[in-house]
């Protein structure tokens, strides 16, 4: 029964195609979602998403709003269009439908109110469709974006044989910590490093997560032969840490980095000095 | 299936080459035992570079082996421990018993094992 009331819509729609999309372009354009594109581009618009509808009507299924959802969200972010013209382009066409619908049954009002019942939810849900595609879209990049900051924010420099430097900027939260682990012990087995200097100066705030993950560290690092500095803890930094009561005994701690590269270098029996000119 | 140990001047060197079943950990423990009593070695090298998962009765072992190797008068260092084995063991807090000396591969933990060994000496003549 209801089957048959779409495919009524969808036979509604096919037969007035030429005036619905005459009247879909002037209001669009009116409404200045149309600037600076041209007549082919709104055309080639206009004819994906009143195919996507048509066929959705016909056949029941949203399979076609998904595929065209997919498409206009990735042209969306190619392009820098706006979320706004393409949502509205869409509402302006459920809005110019459904008037149609009314004005074509406006005398038989039973009739008016099944369509309108068939209709509604089926426009809707396209627009959902289409609406949560754009979401997961920006939350994909936003994610990417993240993943390429946190490479960049965790460099492992090899400062002398056998000596590593992990300066640590920014929040540390547990994935950062666990990606910040995997890449020093890498680095270690790929330069044989004996020391590792960790240094806090860039770390706000050190709470017990960064704390113990600094201790998973050290133990981590030893296992692979390679005793742990850390430096540059701020005096705020070390009252909470030793107020959060954790056992950071085992520890090498020093004031500043310099400091650590002094022990570091003792440790390797390492001698920088000035050459006599 | 028997694993190899080979002696090198006054040390033994272990190297596990695949995964073995628990019967065959306590079996190797056993080996080394005898071994370091029958020659008297003074250091012993185990490697578990082949190793990519490392559980926790493994771990005990290795740490049982080194605490009993010390009785017999035998310093030990396990080498060639992976990244992904080092944070397991370290999940699974095995660290915190585990008072087993560790070096990246077999030239380190040589090394290492020279340097406890003079340490001891040293301390024993002072």
């Amino acid at each position: 029964m209801s089957q048959n009331l779409e495919r009524e819509l969808s036979a509604l729609f096919e037969d007035h195609a030429d005036q619905l999309k005459g009247q879909w372009i002037t209001e669009m354009r009116e409404s200045g979602l149309l600037e600076q594109m041209s007549d082919v581009e709104t055309e080639a618009r206009y004819t994906a998403l009143y195919n996507t509808v048509v066929s959705t009507f016909r056949t029941g299924e949203f399979e076609d709003v998904e595929k065209y959802a997919k498409i206009i969200t990735e042209e969306a972010v190619m392009h820098d269009m706006s979320v706004e013209r393409i949502i509205g382009g869409i509402l302006k066409l459920r809005d110019i439908y459904e008037r149609f619908i009314f004005s074509k049954y406006r005398d038989d009002e039973e009739k008016l109110y099944q369509l309108l019942d068939s209709y509604e939810p089926i426009a809707n849900n396209i627009l959902t469709i289409v609406t949560m595609a754009f979401v997961e879209e920006r939350e994909r990049v936003i994610h990417e974006q993240q993943r390429a900051m946190m490479s960049l924010s965790t460099p492992v420099l090899q400062i002398r044989e056998e000596i590593l430097v992990l300066p640590l900027i920014g929040t540390v939260d547990s994935e950062r910590a666990e990606q910040i682990l995997e890449e020093l012990l890498d680095r270690i087995v790929e330069v044989e490093a004996s020391v590792v200097i960790i240094d806090l100066t860039g770390v706000p705030i050190i709470d017990s997560l960064v704390a113990n993950h600094m201790i998973k560290t050290v133990h981590a690092a030893k296992m692979l032969g390679a005793d742990t500095i850390i430096t540059g803890i701020s005096p705020a930094n070390a009252q909470t840490l030793a107020g959060l009561g954790i056992d950071i005994s085992m520890l090498i701690t020093k004031n500043n980095l310099r400091a650590g590269l002094w022990h570091a270098d003792k440790m390797l029996g390492f001698k920088v000095r000035i050459e006599d000119r | 299936m028997d694993i190899p140990i080979l002696k090198i001047e006054d040390f033994l060197v272990v190297t596990i080459q695949s995964e073995l079943s628990d019967d065959e950990i306590s079996k190797l423990q056993e080996d080394i035992l005898l071994r370091i009593k029958d020659v008297g070695a003074t250091g012993l090298i185990i490697d578990i570079t082949a190793l990519d998962i490392v559980d926790s009765f493994m771990g005990r072992t290795l740490s049982n082996v080194a605490a009993t190797a010390e009785l017999l008068g035998a310093k030990t260092v396990v080498v060639g421990i992976r990244p992904a084995v080092a944070v397991t063991l370290v999940e699974l807090g095995i660290r915190v018993k585990w008072n087993v000396n560790t070096a990246l591969n077999l030239e380190r933990g040589r090394k290492l094992l020279k340097q406890l060994i003079g340490a001891e000496q040293r301390g024993g003549v002072s």
